[in-house]
């Protein structure tokens, strides 16, 4: 008999991953030559660097907390939380200096296309597209979208991991430990994946119009992490 | 007596250091091979009709490229290491093993995108090849050898629960994604373009029109690369150090939920920095169009 709190939170955790891609601003080749909004990167490029940071904060937090064999619910949420904060600390990182090259190196203002003002600040934005592109750099709305898209990938992977140990419960364990961090390593790959799809390529954050299309990766990635869990829950000797 | 906070934080800068080191020197080497996607202009190039001497081997997106490059060589030192052999040797070692692979990687990856440009008339220059894997494998191996080294002191001095080959290939996503995403910009937007004014976006009109001819002769990655370490290879190395030191930071000053707390001090702090930026940079360049939607430069 498998877990089914266990399928059902990695399956969350998978939902988590692929809605937080859509919320990272990347803007693909075009933002790598200052022609569209967003991190001049792929989306699970991305999505993968800053989630898998999130991971290896988890991981640390998960063995001080565990080592000692008592896990609480507290220790839980503060395990993903803390793979939740370094998964955002790596992208607020990226993108901040990211900015930077932009603005010092290339010369451009950050700029959105795809909407008139900024949401948050309420700049004008269209004024400051130059000719021939789709916006350049980070602007605040797409800066705090990336913030969420982090917190979200690093949450879910976070989580993935935690069921994953938990099911073993033996965080000295290295065979044990290396088996989670590259099940959970591979479900963020497969969920950010199917997100990439649904993006297309670029996507500037949730005022993008592409971010609509968010009820059909949620339904991709739950179906494929579902399959994920079933697969990683026996290998990890889940089944009673 | 050292307090043991003094020395955990000399480890935490440590780590941070060569972290800097390996994301300048990550940057450095896909400027030289133009991997990622500042390359989608040079591969553009030569079926715009401008065949060019730009080292090009993008068959892979960096941070899958680091990730394999970092767990090869760790797993290479793991081995090692497990023999017995001095940690300092293992990882050089190691990181020589996988910069071995990337020099392959390197060749092969040049010599099929190329090739299978004839119809475009792009030669294969054997010169470049012979000229530019030797600079591939040297950044690469710092890189390497700064990522391995660091998930290293994390693993066995900060008690990193992760074996060694998972978290160099962990950290060699991150690196890769880092350096995608920051100073691959100033290749792709900057140097690849300088025959565009300075201070605006590509227009799409010039795509594949690269800078072809360099200081002296042609222009080729050795030459890019060299415009490159003055700006975008730095900043992904204080991207990379900023991450690693600032997680790590975190993590070992406070403890329980303060940890938390201070990583998003740390988020909230780098949004209003993001933001002071976005206001100096749209004050000192001013819109491109006034509100009639007139061209004002």
């Amino acid at each position: 008999m498998i877990d089914p709190i266990t399928i059902i939170l990695i399956t969350l955790g998978g939902v988590l991953i692929g809605l937080g891609v859509h919320f990272i601003p990347v803007g693909g080749a075009p933002a790598a030559m200052a022609q569209a909004t967003g991190v001049g990167t792929g989306t699970v490029q991305l999505a993968a660097g800053s989630g898998l940071t999130g991971l290896i904060s988890a991981g640390y937090m998960y063995h001080h907390l565990a080592i000692d064999g008592i896990f609480t619910n507290s220790d839980f949420m503060l395990v993903i939380a803390s793979g939740a904060i370094g998964a955002m600390i790596m992208i607020t990182v990226t993108m901040f200096i990211g900015q930077l090259v932009y603005v010092y190196g290339v010369g451009v203002p950050p700029v959105s296309a795809k909407v008139k003002k900024d949401p948050i600040t309420g700049d004008v934005q269209d004024l400051y597209v130059s000719r021939g592109t789709e916006g350049h750099g980070v602007p605040t709305v797409s800066f705090v979208s990336g913030t969420i898209g982090g917190l979200l990938g690093g949450l879910g992977g976070s989580l993935i991991y935690v069921q994953l140990m938990e099911i073993v419960s033996d965080p000295s364990n290295m065979a044990v430990v290396a088996l989670a961090g590259i099940f959970a390593t591979g479900v963020f790959y497969v969920n950010a994946v199917l997100a990439s799809y649904n993006i297309g390529g670029t996507i500037e954050g949730f005022h993008d119009p592409k971010f609509k299309r968010v009820p059909k990766a949620i339904i991709s990635c739950l179906i494929a992490s579902l399959l994920c869990a079933i697969i990683a829950v026996p290998i990890m000797g889940g089944v009673v | 007596m050292v307090d043991p906070i003094v020395m955990d934080l000399g480890i935490v800068a440590l780590t941070g250091a060569l972290a800097t080191i390996a994301g300048a020197a990550e940057d450095l080497e896909s400027d030289v091979g133009s991997q990622s996607n500042p390359n989608s202009q040079v591969q553009l190039a030569a079926q715009m009709n401008f065949p060019h001497r730009i080292f090009n081997k993008a068959i892979s997106g960096e941070p899958p490229a680091y990730g394999l490059w970092c767990a090869s060589g760790a797993t290479v030192a793991s081995v090692l290491m497990a023999k017995e052999m001095s940690i300092f040797f293992a990882i050089a070692i190691g990181s020589f093993v996988a910069a071995i692979i990337l020099g392959l990687f390197a060749v092969t990856a040049h010599m099929g995108r190329t090739a299978s440009q004839k119809r475009f008339k792009q030669p294969v220059y054997m010169d470049m090849v012979i000229g530019h894997v030797p600079s591939i494998m040297a950044h690469g191996y710092i890189a390497i050898f700064c990522i391995v080294a660091f998930s290293y002191i994390m693993d066995h001095f900060m008690g990193h629960p992760f074996p060694l080959p998972l978290l160099a290939f962990l950290w060699g996503i991150a690196a890769g994604a880092i350096g995608s995403s920051t100073g691959d910009v100033h290749y792709g937007a900057e140097r690849e373009f300088q025959n565009q004014p300075f201070g605006c976006g590509l227009n799409a009109a010039f795509s594949g029109n690269i800078v072809r001819k360099g200081e002296a002769g042609l222009r080729n990655g050795i030459d890019n690369v060299w415009a490159c370490a003055k700006y975008g290879g730095p900043l992904t190395g204080l991207a990379l150090g900023m991450t690693v030191f600032l997680d790590n930071w975190r993590t070992t000053v406070f403890e329980g939920m303060n940890t938390i707390i201070a990583g998003l001090i740390i988020v909230l702090i780098l949004i209003l920095a993001n933001r002071m930026v976005e206001v100096k940079a749209r004050k000192a360049y001013g819109p491109y169009k006034d509100e009639d939607g007139v061209e004002l430069a």
